[in-house]
């Protein structure tokens, strides 16, 4: 088995830990400590385990709004002639672009985007969008409302 | 939309917290030559804003690797709301965003198998009344995910925080990290 990635797998211990910091991400490793009976050190190992192996990110996240970000779009990306990881790669090089999923369906690709207004996307984003080859029609979903958002799950990368 | 003021100073401990998160409030009141206590008012003030939001990622391997599905819903329009809480009230489903265009609504979620996202979509979501289409598209492979940009506010006032409230209310001088 590959150890890097998140090929190991939490105990009980580990679990706990992982519920307190997705409560609250800056909580001290003494209050966790406290709060599960097991010393500062053990807290510190097995937090550092986590992360170095990648099975756990601690995030400071910042609301779309925390940077101005008004517009969000959800556009499923038709690709013809040219391999759909080729064009996914080229897309999430766009700093707007803040997701780019391969997928099965009607269409290739599923990105997120977000500017901070209309002017922006018609000026910039699409247009970096349209310029890449291989992208033969794209279908856009305007976000009117965020009526859920978890994201405490990542994706393997 | 919405009107945000960030200062230059929110702006740089946002991007030392980004590289960050575990950084303590004494690091961040050293590196930008100020003093602790500004640092972790403004922090709080940032996460009682609803801009900010302290979390843990766990790969989705620790999860079983759940399948990733993006559903997009076709309705009535004048039951979207409605439909919107129906499908956010369930566990599998992690986003709902109501959307203008291609679809009405989209969700987002994490299953099992590929046998329960087919189950979802056809027995618990097409049923609903006011649905026309539900569009199923699996994610094979993601190649980029920033989730340090998310939606942490919900709904137009300040609502009470949706979790650890007044967790921190006395957080001491220590570092996060210990050292």
């Amino acid at each position: 088995m590959v150890s890097d990635g998140a090929s190991y797998q939490f105990d009980e211990i580990d679990r706990a830990i992982v519920a307190l910091l997705k409560e609250n991400g800056r909580i001290t490793n003494r209050d966790i400590a406290r709060k599960l009976n097991i010393t500062r050190a053990t807290v510190g190992t097995r937090i550092a385990r986590m992360t170095s192996t990648g099975a756990l990110r601690i995030v400071a996240a910042t609301d779309f709004a925390a940077y101005g970000y008004d517009v969000l779009l959800a556009i499923g990306v038709e690709v013809h002639g040219r391999p759909a990881e080729e064009v996914a790669r080229e897309l999430a090089r766009l700093p707007e672009v803040f997701a780019v999923h391969l997928v099965t369906g009607a269409r290739e690709l599923e990105i997120l985007v977000a500017a901070h207004d209309f002017a922006e996307l018609s000026n910039g984003v699409i247009d970096g969008i349209a310029g890449i080859p291989g992208i033969r029609s794209i279908d856009v979903g305007i976000a009117a409302d965020i009526v859920k958002y978890q994201f405490d799950v990542g994706i393997s990368r | 939309m919405s009107l945000v003021e960030l200062d230059e100073l929110d702006r740089r401990i946002l991007d030392l917290l980004g590289e960050d998160a575990r950084l303590s409030n004494r690091s961040i009141a050293r590196r930008l030559g100020l003093v602790e206590g500004t640092i972790r008012a403004r922090i709080k003030r940032l996460q009682q804003r609803r801009l900010l939001r302290f979390t843990a990622i766990t790969d989705n391997r620790q999860h079983g690797r759940p399948t990733l599905a993006f559903i997009g819903i076709r309705n009535d329009t004048r039951l979207t709301r409605e439909l919107a809480a129906t499908i956010a009230g369930i566990e599998e489903v992690r986003s709902v965003i109501i959307t203008l265009g291609r679809f009405n609504l989209l969700a987002v979620g994490l299953f099992p198998t590929l046998e329960s996202l087919i189950e979802l979509a056809n027995n618990r979501i097409l049923v609903l009344p006011g649905v026309t289409q539900v569009e199923t598209s699996v994610v094979v492979k993601s190649i980029k995910y920033n989730e340090r940009m998310a939606k942490i506010g919900f709904g137009a006032d300040a609502a009470p925080p949706l979790d650890g409230e007044g967790e921190d209310e006395d957080e001491d001088e220590e570092d996060q990290s210990d050292d």
